[in-house]
């Protein structure tokens, strides 16, 4: 069980957010939850989450790049530097098609990235891969 | 482009004699003119100055003129070169075309060859940024576009086909059952506003294809202003927000359809109260003035940044996505510019971040055929759109 696992989801669609509540406490995660950007940084300074499962296009298009590209390159975020981030898009363009100059997709690069709607397995299933690693070294 | 301010044309020759009478034309006909004795001379004027055009004579001691016409397209490669050559060889002129050159104007000329030459290079520099403008908003639009479809249309269809695959998976237990009559009231409002999303996009497509063919009758906008005012009242009112509408005595008769009529004001008072703010109010005015009538909608809401404004009515395009609260379509003023175009009309918008906007649609005044009397006119109507 993820036990005190924890997950915080930034998503300005309730309902995205509702439902993938509901889905990952059915599975034992605690969860918290920010709707732009900006809220999902300082939850994320707050909260330490285990993994963050990011959208992209929220307030501004490409609100969840900025966050990403803040987390790994702030230093005001670099307690969450190794954080995972997985990021959850209706967006057909995958980070690599979005920035095709070399080195540039390193800037905002997530760790894992799935298009809407999510294959829930796939989803629950890498939700508990990235955070494995992470309980066993906190406790 | 700036059309007030002069072309640039850069002339580099070693004959001073050809420089002089160049400057002399060009300046005459309205050109900034600089000349250069030699290529390294005139490679820096051309990186510094942004030529719009360049001769450049194909002889010279030093950076060959040809060397010239490489590395000026290099530099710019929208910069027209044409190569003033003194012996008039079919081969040089043509590895000069092979370098990049448009055109070639052989010495001796006179100063109507040179600006026939000079115009024409012009001339196809300004269609080759047009085009290329052209480029840039058609990409524009098709990235609009697949955001419009990624976020507006796939958003509400994502979040009820995971609503409805977690009911799913959570089945059917009396913990589950609350939850489940929420959620399915959610799919229900995502589906609506997916079918308004659609609507407002059937009715633009409708729009750009049916132009003039719709009813064409005499409408008092006060009447339709009236009714929508009167239809808003509850919603302006939820939200704190004070709806007004200030009409004159004497019909504002336009002519049109009066459906379409009606949607396009719709839409401007919708989001004058949606981005209005508690306490706020929308004010919806009327004016018949001589050979038009117009309608402005004020509110003090919110407002619009001025780098917004410029796209304000085109497709595709919201100010600051979908935040949470504000669920319009991004359809809404491109279909109220599409209806005021239709019907001969203007609208324009005034705004200013943080204190409010006000939309004023400009419409052609409906002018009663055999009727100078303009005070019996309004009667006739006044009579006409009594119910």
């Amino acid at each position: 069980m993820p036990g005190d696992t924890k997950v915080l989801l930034i998503d300005d669609d309730e309902d995205f957010r509702a439902s993938t509540r509901s889905l990952l406490e059915g599975e034992g995660y605690s969860v918290s939850e920010a709707t732009s950007g900006r809220e999902g940084l300082e939850q994320a300074l707050a909260d330490r989450p285990d993994v963050i499962v990011l959208d992209i296009m929220m307030e501004t298009l490409e609100e969840g790049y900025g966050v990403t590209q803040a987390i790994k390159f702030q230093e005001r975020f670099r307690d969450c530097r190794d954080v995972p981030i997985v990021m959850v898009s209706s967006i057909r363009e995958t980070p690599d098609e979005r920035f095709p100059m070399a080195g540039e997709v390193d800037m905002v690069r997530p760790d894992r990235y799935m298009t809407k709607p999510i294959d829930i397995p796939r989803f629950l299933d890498l939700i508990q891969r990235v955070t494995r690693g992470r309980r066993a070294s906190r406790v | 482009m700036d059309e007030s301010r002069p072309e640039t044309v850069v002339v580099i020759d070693d004959d001073r004699a050809i420089r002089l009478s160049c400057e002399k034309i060009l300046v005459r006909s309205g050109y900034e003119v600089a000349c250069f004795e030699n290529g390294a001379l005139g490679l820096e004027a051309v990186a510094d100055r942004k030529p719009a055009l360049v001769l450049v004579d194909l002889k010279m001691p030093g950076i060959s003129g040809l060397e010239v016409i490489a590395r000026v397209r290099e530099i710019d490669p929208t910069a027209v070169v044409i190569v003033i050559t003194g012996y008039a060889s079919i081969e040089s002129a043509v590895d000069a075309m092979k370098a990049g050159a448009y055109d070639f104007l052989p010495k001796p000329f006179s100063p109507d060859e040179l600006r026939l030459v000079v115009g024409r290079g012009l001339e196809k520099r300004r269609l080759v940024q047009e085009a290329r403008r052209g480029e840039l908003e058609r990409e524009l639009l098709k990235r609009r576009f697949v955001t419009f479809v990624s976020h507006q249309l796939k958003s509400p269809l994502v979040a009820v086909h995971q609503y409805l695959e977690v009911l799913k998976r959570l089945g059917d237990t009396d913990e589950v059952r609350p939850k489940r009559e929420m959620w399915l009231d959610r799919c229900l409002e995502r589906t609506d506003e997916l079918t308004s999303i659609i609507e407002d996009w059937l009715t633009l497509a409708s729009l750009e294809q049916a132009s003039f063919s719709r009813t064409r009758e005499v409408v008092d906008v006060r009447s339709t202003i009236r009714k929508l005012v009167e239809g808003y009242e509850g919603t302006a009112a939820e939200r704190s927000v004070a709806l007004n509408a200030d009409l004159p005595a004497s019909p504002c008769p336009v002519s049109g359809d009066p459906t379409c009529l009606a949607v396009l004001f719709d839409n401007l008072i919708v989001n004058a109260i949606r981005y209005n703010r508690p306490g706020g109010s929308v004010t919806v005015r009327a004016e018949c003035r001589p050979g038009e009538v117009v309608v402005s909608v004020a509110d003090t809401g919110i407002g619009i940044p001025e780098s917004c404004l410029p796209l304000l009515f085109d497709e595709f395009f919201r100010v600051g996505g979908r935040g949470e609260g504000s669920s319009g379509t991004g359809l809404g003023l491109p279909i109220s510019r599409r209806i005021a175009t239709e019907h001969g009309g203007v609208i324009d918008v005034q705004s200013v971040e943080g204190s409010g906007s006000t939309f004023t649609v400009r419409l052609p005044r409906h002018e009663l055929e055999g009727a100078p009397d303009v005070a019996g006119a309004d009667t006739a109507l006044e009579e006409m759109s009594l119910p």
